[in-house]
């Protein structure tokens, strides 16, 4: 048993997850997944560098460049109805019917106030002030946050350097849940094929907040490792959304399509029923070996 | 020729004008009542309860309580009682209670923890509160699970006959003939948001079908106002002595192009609506005892936000800020999160 987790703890490292390593392969070896504190199962997303954004679709996704991407813990699903009540927090959701599915109609708010609590659930230090207008992030902590809009990007795409991580657009209906397939409502969450990676509904079921202020020419001027978004935002900006949804074309799926979306909280009342979101937090080797060390015990 | 003309439209200004006259200015039919509201305000770093003259002329902080966050005043109807919220700590840690005073207020007393957008019975010795969904505090309107109720004479709490299906419910409001609560209901009770009649003390629950939150009766009973949207409020009948009420149209608009209205009240003739008005925004969360939310919210600092009264007239509107004025006015002026307002007689001595 110790020596599963030894030889996915090595294969992780070859993979590129300590700092100063070179890009990831494409796709040629699965990241492995990891069940957090609190039992969320996540994926070790590798360092590597990736081509972000396009240049053949919207004018606010160019011009594509290489980001530098540091590795993270990515939350395998989508955050559930089950999870976000068990955080003590109203769930806002249109579609009640499964707590398997995922929470929607969360303003931005809401997702970050949910980080904090898994954060303190499992004794991690939070990422978002609540006490300073806007909730500012910091980083550094090792609690959760939302993803950076290049963070999601690089983990929709899976190593791959395509706009759909599985390839032709056809392929999406086995992939995700959008317009032409989801009924015009939520599904429960991981009922989709995965990416390479591992990881479930990026492609659809519901949009997901970033943590980056959006401004359409960003791309012009962003860092080339690790991205934070532009600077400001504790008023009501809008902020980046990633992924298709039930209600998306197969166009607004790919991994390149972002929207600015009003964040909702200056609205009492928040009804759009595509917002989701997942959760990311930083991660060292340390971690990763402890997460894996911890998993193997017990099995 | 040029003078015949000019003395039509002079005519015709004089006409409508006096015509306005008689519909009534409603500084000047306020003055003459011995009607106050109880409100909310932001006054020297924590919230207070004010009680306002109707005709906004006189405004007396109520609890002057440095540091004592008070919120959410609902006046009994007999105009003897208040109870209002107190919201005590910091974050999620913050305690949001229920407390009933005198109108003068003498007398504070806690009712219980935990609980939120209460409402007198007609009674006027039991309250009906909204229990907190979880433990950790939220400051989310409708962040609430089943209906209790409080006798104040006895100090007995019960719940609900239905409680248990009553789910994300906000902004209760009772029936006059304590047949109906009518509320707003947000992700909860398997709707998506809607307003509804909740049986008092049975299990019936009826669909208004309408968009919007905030209902409240008229005093009589026979009209709902609520919030239609951020900048609309409106007024329908509703016969609540029927076993299953329907709303009639629209009776009663009023309207505000650029600021948010909120939170109307009748006033106890109901000829009178009440509103909080200001502009859209979040809050400023470095005021203490505030949070991040939108400004409409119960604990929200609400920045330019003040008390409004305005003329019910049935099949005519209201449009804030525009002309004519004599059919709107202010009765908070300094913008200090004015929010919330609620009606009363106070009991003569």
């Amino acid at each position: 048993m110790t020596h599963r987790w030894l030889k996915g703890a090595l294969g992780l490292l070859a993979l590129g997850l300590a700092e100063g390593c070179g890009p990831a392969p494409a796709s040629q070896a699965k990241p492995q997944s990891v069940t957090t504190a609190s039992g969320v199962p996540m994926i070790v997303v590798p360092t590597g560098l990736f081509q972000m954004g396009s240049d053949d679709y919207e004018a606010d996704e160019g011009p594509q460049h290489e980001v530098r991407i540091s590795s993270f813990l990515m939350d395998q699903f989508e955050v559930t109805h089950d999870l976000f009540v068990k955080a003590q927090l109203p769930n806002p959701s249109r579609w009640q019917d499964d707590i398997r599915k995922p929470v929607e109609r969360v303003r931005w708010r809401e997702a970050k106030l949910y980080c904090n609590e898994r954060s303190l659930m499992e004794g991690l230090t939070p990422c978002y002030d609540e006490a300073k207008p806007g909730w500012p992030c910091d980083f550094a902590a090792n609690g959760y946050r939302l993803p950076t809009e290049a963070e999601w990007e690089y983990a929709a795409r899976a190593g791959t350097g395509r706009l759909y991580s599985f390839g032709a657009p056809a392929k999406l209906k086995a992939n995700g849940w959008f317009a032409d397939n989801a009924g015009q409502r939520t599904h429960v969450v991981g009922t989709r094929r995965p990416n390479a990676w591992g990881l479930h509904d990026l492609y659809g079921n519901v949009s997901e907040w970033c943590q980056d202020v959006y401004e359409p020419d960003y791309y012009k001027r962003s860092p080339a490792a690790d991205p934070l978004g532009p600077a400001g935002g504790a008023g009501d900006t809008r902020r980046v959304m990633k992924g298709g949804s039930w209600k998306a074309s197969a166009s607004m799926c790919r991994a390149s399509f972002r929207k600015g979306q009003r964040t909702g909280d200056t609205d009492a009342c928040f009804f759009t029923d595509f917002c989701g979101f997942r959760c990311v937090r930083r991660v060292t080797p340390a971690d990763v070996l402890s997460l894996l060390a911890k998993a193997a015990s017990e099995k | 020729m040029k003078h015949i003309k000019a003395s039509v439209i002079l005519g015709t200004i004089v006409l409508l004008q006096a015509a306005a006259l008689r519909a009534g200015n409603v500084r000047e039919e306020l003055g003459d009542s011995k009607y106050k509201l109880v409100h909310e305000s932001y006054a020297n770093n924590n919230w207070e309860l004010f009680v306002t003259s109707a005709d906004g002329k006189s405004s007396v902080n109520l609890t002057n309580t440095p540091g004592v966050n008070e919120l959410y005043p609902q006046a009994s109807p007999d105009g003897a009682k208040i109870c209002f919220l107190i919201d005590n700590g910091t974050g999620r840690a913050t305690i949001r209670s229920l407390w009933v005073m005198n109108f003068d207020g003498t007398g504070r007393k806690k009712v219980t923890d935990r609980a939120r957008q209460q409402c007198w019975a007609p009674d006027s010795q039991t309250i009906a509160f909204l229990p907190q969904e979880y433990s950790k505090f939220n400051v989310t309107d409708y962040y609430t699970k089943g209906i209790s109720f409080h006798h104040l004479p006895s100090g007995n709490t019960r719940e609900h006959v239905n409680t248990k299906l009553l789910h994300h419910l906000y902004n209760i409001s009772y029936a006059p003939n304590g047949k109906w609560i009518v509320a707003t209901v947000h992700a909860g009770m398997g709707y998506r948001h809607t307003n509804l009649l909740i049986e008092a003390n049975g299990n019936k629950v009826i669909n208004l079908g309408i968009d919007g939150c905030r209902p409240t009766f008229s005093p009589d009973g026979k009209h709902i106002a609520w919030g239609a949207g951020d900048h609309e409020l409106a007024v329908v009948p509703i016969d609540i002595e029927s076993d299953n009420p329907k709303l009639g149209k629209k009776f009663f608009q009023v309207f505000d192009k650029q600021n948010k209205i909120y939170h109307v009240d009748w006033s106890p003739d109901g000829r009178f609506l009440s509103l909080s008005r200001g502009p859209n925004g979040k809050g400023d969360i470095t005021k203490p005892g505030t949070y991040e939310a939108a400004c409409e919210i119960v604990g929200v600092h609400a920045k330019g936000w003040d008390i409004f009264a305005v003329k019910v007239a049935r099949g005519s509107s209201v449009t804030i800020g525009h002309k004519p004025v004599y059919d709107w006015q202010p009765l908070t002026r300094n913008g200090y999160s004015n929010k919330e307002s609620d009606w009363f007689l106070p009991p003569s001595k």
